[in-house]
């Protein structure tokens, strides 16, 4: 994350909150992302409690691509919540780029989600109201200013790297699944992101559409060198990453580099 | 792409949030600007006509204060009488300055000067009055001859011909009178020779005669003298003068005023009703609204919209509709009053001035103000919840 793209209150705030990282001992300044010690509970009493995520500390530097598997609850999509501020931690902290997130005014924060994290969501989430190419350009409408190029050539030269510039005009629901999801990888890079939530951006697409996406992940994350996080539902996609986290019960239970394993399989 | 331009396109969509939301600012700023309207017009028009008397005090027969009432503010026909006598009772009571009598007339059937079936005409003595002359003499630098009248803003002569002929009898119109927003407008102004040569000669002419019983009058105009106490004279006038009621011009038209307060009462009754009915409605409306969408705001929240830019959003969509709402039902009230101003002045009992574009603009931003802090006061609960949901839990399910 560039420093000098940070709003100024982002910035001070960032160097109020760096001590107290410090003191927990965690490192910061080299990672991207970095979470120490976050537990995000669910439920008010005590018997009917769900422990989320328990204690997960992750550190992932710049241009990784991290792939995150595990059961089906077992905590992978609110540890990817827990990074972009969605949901408060019930204890431990989140740091972006050595910004502590909940130092911050919700306006900082979401300004910080705005201009340096991308999503992509397991559901639908165009807005349907508007057609392709609005809703590329919708994250500038909450901000997003410090990119400084023209949002209408960035959003279509976008939509042509997801193979989609004819359907500039079209409306989400007259697209397929598969290129609503490449709408919205576009989306999530209109303001040229550091970090790509990914939450299974494929569970709902046929092998050959899944495949696709993924190719157009690798393609991103190799010209942009962005750091991608991304949620699978099957660790046959493990393979496309470089490094792969395992998660069960709330708890990270392997974390390791993926070799150049794809490559050699096809 | 601004937070503008979403919240438009999110208007279209929300067809039914946005058509409550609608319907209700256009059904308030209607029924807010018809209250102030006619309210504000039948005032206008009362002061107008206690104005227009220009007298302190009003001497009638005994008992027709009401019939009098009517036909000087409402210009409804009326036929009293009393002995010519009266006017030189009244000169004698201390603390008259000056008293001149009036009659009052009914025209003919469909004169085919005036859309009335029955014309109102106040006959008038230029020698003692104080009330028309001056007007007279301001505008038209002299009082009127025989043969001539001064009429109502509706008055007018008939196309191609030079003269009103009433009762066969040629009238020259001299001069119109201001609106003031009842039958008044059809009224007629004329001096007692015209009116009293008018009558003989019917007798010869007309297929009707206007008929003038001989040494009668309809009512007595009085000034008090300065310093005088209009109430103290009007009590010694009871006294003195026999078969009279006086009355004092503060307290004229007082049935009206009744009416009209209880009028508007319930025009503000309903109004309040109507804009308590509303806000529950909108905000119930609203709230299910961004409850259905609460993934949707979650994702954009995701995208970096902060929670006062949430608010903001759903505040400016419901600003946009009922500022829409009010201006088109204010507009619609005003454009039905005015077409049934006429109905509407016979079926409440009291007239109104229709008022002017600037007043009817200051009305309508009334209406428009009202709507909008009702609108906000409904919609900002649901918003401000909607944006403080937890994001990551809204996008679950
Ligand atoms: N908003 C919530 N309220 C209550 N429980 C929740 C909420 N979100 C997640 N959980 C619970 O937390 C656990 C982890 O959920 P999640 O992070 O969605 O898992 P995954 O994405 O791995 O399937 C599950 O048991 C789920 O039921
Ligand atoms: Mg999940």
């Amino acid at each position: 994350m560039k420093s000098e793209a940070m709003t100024e209150e982002a910035a001070s705030s960032a160097r109020q909150g760096a001590p107290e990282i410090a003191d927990a001992g965690q490192p910061s300044a080299e990672h991207v992302i970095s979470v120490a010690d976050v537990t995000k509970r669910y439920g008010s009493k005590k018997e009917v409690q769900v422990t989320a995520v328990d204690t997960v500390s992750l550190a992932v530097s710049r241009g990784e691509f991290v792939v995150i598997t595990g059961r089906s609850g077992s905590g992978k999509t609110t540890l990817l919540n827990l990074i972009s501020g969605l949901t408060t931690p019930t204890a431990g902290h989140v740091v972006l780029d050595g910004v502590e997130l909940w130092s911050l005014s919700d306006r900082q924060r979401s300004r910080l989600r705005n201009e340096h994290i991308g999503f992509v969501f397991q559901f639908p989430s165009l807005v349907p109201s508007l057609n392709v190419l609005e809703n590329v350009m919708l994250p500038r409408a909450f901000g997003g200013n410090h990119v400084g190029d023209d949002v209408e050539s960035r959003a279509r030269m976008l939509l042509s790297t997801v193979g989609l510039e004819e359907k500039a005009a079209a409306h989400p629901r007259q697209l397929s699944a598969g290129q609503q999801q490449r709408v919205v990888l576009a989306r999530s890079l209109v303001n040229r992101p550091t970090i790509i939530l990914a939450d299974e951006p494929s569970s709902n697409l046929d092998e050959t559409t899944e495949q696709e996406i993924m190719e157009l992940f690798e393609r991103v994350h190799e010209t942009t060198g962005v750091t991608i996080l991304m949620v699978t539902h099957t660790s046959q996609l493990i393979s496309w990453g470089t490094r792969s986290v395992r998660m069960a019960a709330g708890r990270i239970i392997g974390d390791e580099p993926v070799a150049q394993a794809r490559s050699t399989q096809d | 792409m601004t937070l503008l331009h979403l919240a438009l396109k999110d208007i279209s969509r929300n067809a039914f949030r946005s058509w409550a939301i609608f319907l209700c600012a256009l059904l308030v700023a209607g029924l807010a600007l018809a209250t102030l309207l006619i309210t504000r017009g039948a005032q206008d028009s009362l002061e107008l006509a206690v104005d227009r008397l220009g007298a302190d005090i009003i001497v009638v027969p005994q008992g027709s204060e009401t019939t009098v009432e009517s036909a000087l503010l409402m210009g409804t026909p009326t036929q009293v009488w009393m002995p010519e006598e009266r006017i030189g009772d009244v000169r004698n009571v201390d603390g008259v300055s000056q008293a001149s009598s009036q009659l009052y007339l009914t025209s003919l059937k469909n004169a085919a000067c005036c859309s009335v079936e029955n014309m109102f005409m106040v006959a008038y003595d230029p020698e003692t009055d104080f009330t028309i002359q001056p007007w007279l003499e301001k505008n038209l630098g002299g009082g009127l001859s025989l043969g001539e009248v001064v009429g109502g803003t509706f008055v007018f002569v008939p196309e191609g011909e030079q003269n009103i002929k009433l009762y066969n009898y040629l009238l020259t119109l001299k001069a119109n009178l201001e609106p003031t927003g009842s039958n008044l407008d059809q009224s007629m102004f004329l001096t007692l020779e015209t009116a009293r040569d008018m009558s003989r000669m019917s007798r010869e002419r007309a297929e009707e005669p206007l008929v003038i019983p001989e040494g009668k009058i309809s009512a007595i105009l009085v000034k008090v003298a300065d310093g005088a106490d209009p109430d103290a004279v009007a009590v010694q006038i009871l006294k003195d003068v026999p078969g009279v009621t006086p009355v004092v011009s503060p307290k004229m038209f007082g049935t009206f005023r009744d009416q009209m307060s209880a009028a508007l009462s319930s025009m503000v009754l309903v109004l309040s009703l109507t804009l308590g009915l509303s806000l529950v409605f909108i905000a119930l409306v609203f709230s299910m609204a961004t409850h259905e969408r609460r993934r949707e705001i979650g994702v954009l929240r995701a995208l970096g919209a902060s929670r006062a830019a949430v608010v903001r959003s759903l505040l400016v969509q419901a600003v946009i509709l009922t500022c829409a709402g009010a201006v088109i039902g204010a507009v619609l009230a005003a454009i039905g009053i005015y077409l049934f101003r006429d109905y509407i002045v016979t079926r409440v009992g009291f007239p109104f001035l229709f008022p002017s574009l600037s007043g009817l603009f200051s009305f309508l931003m009334v209406g428009l103000a009202i709507a909008l802090c009702g609108v906000l006061l409904a919609v900002v609960a649901p918003a401000v919840r909607v944006s403080r949901q937890d994001p990551a839990h809204a996008m679950r399910e």
